[in-house]
């Protein structure tokens, strides 16, 4: 059974359904992508897994057991719409959300002078939040979502309000909690750094799920039978076999699309006939591609209804 | 519970740190006893700094004119003769006084009530005791003071340990001033409950908050957190006084003492002297321990009830600016609870008063001013009970609003919007 297992969720509101039979499964120690457009029901989700609304229907189970409000410690969670104390200093406030989720005092000090040395934030425990800079107050916010070391992480639009170098550190103590044993579970619509650390991604779209596996799977789902070629003459033209795409300003190969049924190492063995070949590769889609594609076609299919 | 005492505890330490809280507590004490000196103040250099008021008096009757008495206020001239010197102000009285009972008083610019009446009392003295001797019967005078009576209707209030005399002054004052603090004390940190559930919300923090508890800890924490800072603020407050007032009477002793007395000094005439002492009788006569009891539970109820419903409605809004469309009924509610203790006081066990006292949105103000009086029992156990039950409904509701109103931003709430949160 999954680590974390959400199964069959509704969430109703008064004029929509946020969530309609929503199902995922999160596998321990994996980083996983929650995708979707802007009120697709993610935060909804996210919100349910970390108790903060209650579900109509469905379950959702940590570890093999329903969950409890007491798992809530075992979470840690960056919302969207985030924000701290601005009066208290920085390091009582590591220390009130480390306890706030069950720490004791003496292990909520000592980890939070861990972490501000971590990020370099040292000098600035007995400054008042409002003190910091934007950058430096994101640094304090993700200390306090990891503080107790929580077997589950949720981020949702953690990228968002960082610059990019700051954003490039927080994907290195992301991956290290990884590393370390933590599952992460990723709301974003920031479609690159799905790419880059994401294993599992869930569409969602409409309160539902459209599309959901690994993204080596749905890259393949989605392949367009597209193969970049490179060669120093001219591609002889084969319509039974393959169509030549017009070509795009910035991309030197040429790009093929194979007819129907033909296989990439029949279309290369043709081509290595015909043509002086250097250098092909089969050309996947992006996960902004795949997004855009789903996001639209989903959208069609409701207006058709 | 120990993250509800952890809740508590930064909210208390966050107010109670802050920089306005200590300017408040330092700030209002000294704004009261200048509040409070000032009139005297103003009064006794009036008195002082005014130069001595030149008055002609004209007597056609040759008879009164005497009465009127210099003193450091009044100059009197008694003048006889030539009557077109000039004086700013001039009282004629006429040779026909004993019959009309009029005098006039001539003026450049306006007069003073207090002298206007300085001589008619004089004057009116004067003129009734020369009556008096003009009948001529031994002793009349001394017959008719004698024959007057100032009657002191005291109030016995008959209970089952027999006789008390009860002490309707000193007890109506002392229910008035408790009426009075829990009404204070509700409104001001039934505001500060809700400028911190919005500061939350516009900080964004709250979210972060109620995923490690449940957001109606966070309400509770932030109720009873807030209560501890009112009560704390309200200790700092009496202690200062105390302090201030020592100081201030061992320093200004003399002077104001002065001051004190030629301001009453024509009251204290007319007083009993025995006033004062019925007053002091009377404060030691109140039976303190049922209105103490019953002022900490009206005082906890009512603040439970309308603590919560500033919390549940600032959770509704985004920025303290929107709340007023919902705090106004609120308020308006209390201000008839005000009116209702006034109106109370006047007639303790009127239909109103009952009702009001009865009623838990009114009944924290209302009832402490009718408890001196004495309450049936079974009314009084009413009232609680309706005041706590009502509190902890109000608690829950309140709680349901919350848990949706702090994650809800944008678009303004509306009255409707709260009851579907309810639901």
């Amino acid at each position: 059974m999954a680590y974390l297992d959400i199964n069959n969720v509704v969430k109703r509101y008064e004029e929509h359904t946020a969530l309609d039979h929503v199902s995922m499964q999160v596998e321990q120690g994996c980083i996983y992508g929650l995708l979707g457009p802007n009120g697709a029901g993610k935060s909804t989700l996210i919100r349910i897994i970390n108790r903060i609304l209650a579900a109509d229907e469905g379950t959702v189970t940590l570890n093999g057991k329903k969950m409890t409000d007491d798992d809530i410690a075992q979470i840690g969670y960056l919302p969207e719409e985030r924000g701290l104390y601005k009066k208290m200093k920085v390091g009582d406030h590591i220390v009130y959300l480390g306890r706030l989720k069950g720490m004791t005092k003496a292990d909520a000090v000592s980890s939070m002078h861990w972490w501000l040395d971590r990020f370099d934030l040292k000098k600035w425990e007995n400054k008042k939040v409002e003190a910091l800079s934007k950058g430096m107050q994101q640094k304090v916010q993700f200390i306090g979502t990891v503080i107790h070391r929580p077997p589950l992480l949720i981020f949702d639009e953690p990228f968002s309000g960082f610059d990019p170098v700051n954003a490039d550190q927080l994907k290195v103590e992301i991956l290290a909690l990884r590393e370390q044993g933590s599952t992460i579970l990723f709301s974003t619509h920031n479609m690159s750094s799905v790419e880059e650390v994401c294993q599992q991604i869930t569409l969602l779209n409409h309160a539902q799920v459209v599309l959901t596996g690994s993204v080596d799977e749905v890259k393949q789902q989605h392949k367009k039978n597209i193969i970049a070629v490179e060669t120093t003459d001219a591609i002889e033209t084969n319509p039974a076999m393959f169509t030549i795409l017009p070509p795009e300003a910035g991309r030197r190969a040429t790009h093929i699309k194979l007819a129907h049924g033909v296989q990439v190492r029949e279309a290369i063995a043709w081509l290595n006939e015909h043509c002086h070949l250097t250098g092909f590769t089969e050309v996947l889609p992006s996960m902004h591609e795949i997004f855009v594609e789903t996001v639209k076609s989903t959208k069609t299919a409701d207006n058709n209804e | 519970m120990n993250k509800l005492r952890l809740i508590i505890a930064r909210e208390y330490m966050s107010l109670v740190g802050s920089k306005s809280f200590i300017i408040m507590t330092l700030l209002i004490p000294f704004l009261f006893i200048i509040i409070a000196a000032v009139p005297v103040g103003m009064a006794w250099l009036n008195d002082k700094g005014s130069d001595v008021q030149q008055i002609a008096v004209i007597d056609e009757t040759d008879h009164y004119a005497a009465a009127l008495h210099s003193d450091d206020m009044y100059n009197f001239v008694i003048i006889k003769g030539d009557t077109t010197a000039a004086y700013p102000i001039k009282v004629v009285i006429p040779r026909d006084v004993d019959s009309t009972g009029v005098v006039n008083i001539y003026s450049e610019g306006t007069i003073t009530p207090a002298l206007v009446s300085l001589i008619r009392n004089t004057l009116s003295d004067t003129i009734q005791n020369a009556h008096l001797a003009n009948m001529g019967i031994p002793n009349l005078q001394q017959m008719v003071e004698k024959a007057q009576v100032n009657i002191d209707v005291r109030s016995i209030k008959l209970s089952e340990s027999g006789e008390q005399e009860s002490s309707t002054d000193a007890a109506m004052g002392l229910g008035f001033i408790l009426s009075f603090i829990t009404y204070m004390f509700v409104l001001m940190y039934g505001a500060m409950i809700m400028n911190s559930v919005i500061e939350e919300k516009t900080n964004r923090i709250v979210e972060v908050v109620v995923s490690s508890c449940r957001p109606f800890q966070l309400m509770l924490g932030k109720i009873i957190g807030v209560g501890l800072v009112g009560l704390t603020q309200m200790a700092i407050w009496i202690v200062l006084l105390g302090i201030i007032g020592t100081v201030a009477g061992s320093m200004l002793g003399l002077g104001n003492m002065a001051a004190a007395g030629a301001t009453t000094e024509a009251m204290a005439a007319t007083q009993d002297m025995g006033f004062m002492e019925s007053i002091m009788k009377q404060v030691l006569t109140i039976n303190y321990v049922p209105i103490i009891i019953n002022f900490v539970l009206y005082f906890i109820g009512g603040y439970l009830l309308y603590s919560a419903l500033f919390a549940g409605l600032g959770s509704a809004v985004d920025q303290a600016s929107d709340a007023s469309q919902f705090t106004t009924p609120v308020i308006l509610i209390m201000l008839i609870a005000f009116y209702a203790g006034i109106a109370c006081a006047e007639n303790p066990t009127g239909p109103i008063a009952v009702w009001c006292s009865i009623i838990p949105f009114t009944s924290p103000v209302v009832m402490m001013v009718r408890l001196p009086f004495g309450v049936p029992t079974w009314q009084l156990a009413l009232s609680i009970f309706l005041l706590f039950a009502t509190a902890l409904a109000i608690i829950w509701l309140a709680g349901r609003i919350y848990r949706r109103g702090i994650l809800h931003y944008g678009q303004k709430a509306s009255f409707g919007t709260l009851l579907k949160w309810i639901k």
